[in-house]
């Protein structure tokens, strides 16, 4: 039987969710917050690359697995701040949020779904 | 380290408390527009401001929001001819509160929006952590 990573995957993507997360409820918060820039993580594509976990690659033209799934976030930069050097927008946040909220259900889904077809392999 | 969930509902309950705290000041200068001194020459009401600031929070690393100072508005009073006033001074003007409404409404309908996506963020860190124990539902 192939090693399976899905599992060790899926929890390091939850992960990374999660702490993004609480990346937006920092940004929520001090939407009001004079000189407060907004913060993001990387995409979990680079944190992947890094992990030495994606496929692969002796040349720019292969695919390298799992590639641009997540889109890389808008640097925020000096041009979105206001007047008081905050560069929140709650909008953008908002949008964050809900992209979260569906990938962690994905995610989750996943998870249970792949744990069902072991569960019908096993018994 | 707490789990972020944890730190994200908490930062999101610290933004909900400043945005309250903002919310009571409006409310006060509303309150107070029409507030003149009550004997000749006394200043009227002085419009209050309020000023946040962020600050890491020791338990989770998170960056929370705490209101930073609540200052007074220091700009001149409206000047009112009403001689029958009990502050009018010996030619009849009376200093009026600094507050304008206009700005008031403005300033609450922000403090308003801003809550609103706090309390956004703390329902959804709740479905999030429901998702993570629903896992464990049907195993």
């Amino acid at each position: 039987m192939p090693q399976l990573y899905l599992f060790a995957l899926a929890s390091q993507n939850a992960k990374w969710l999660h702490a993004r997360q609480s990346l937006v409820a920092e940004n929520v918060a001090n939407a009001n917050t004079p000189g407060y820039r907004a913060v993001d993580l990387k995409p979990f594509s680079t944190v992947l690359e890094k992990a030495g976990e994606a496929l692969a690659v002796t040349s720019p033209a292969h695919f390298s697995g799992f590639g641009d799934a997540a889109a890389p976030s808008a640097p925020s930069d000096a041009s979105d701040a206001t007047l008081s050097g905050n560069s929140v927008s709650l909008e953008n946040e908002m949008a964050k949020l809900g992209e979260i909220n569906r990938n962690l259900s994905l995610n989750t889904n996943v998870q249970r779904v792949f744990h069902q077809m072991l569960m019908t392999a096993v018994k | 380290m707490l789990d972020p969930i944890q730190a994200s509902l908490r930062t999101a309950v610290s933004g909900m408390d400043a945005q309250s705290v903002r919310l009571r000041i409006i409310t006060e200068n509303i309150a107070n527009a029409e507030s003149t001194g009550d004997a000749t020459g006394l200043d009227p009401y002085q419009r209050k401001t309020v000023t946040f600031a962020s600050e890491v929070d020791r338990l989770t690393g998170a960056q929370l929001v705490r209101v930073r100072n609540i200052g007074v508005d220091e700009s001149p009073f409206k000047m009112e001819l009403d001689p029958g006033n009990p502050a009018a001074d010996e030619r009849g003007f009376v200093k009026r509160p600094n507050v304008d409404m206009l700005v008031e409404m403005a300033d609450m309908r922000e403090a308003n929006r801003s809550y609103e996506a706090n309390l956004q963020v703390a329902r959804q860190a709740g479905e999030l952590m429901n998702m993570s124990v629903n896992l464990l539902k049907d195993v």
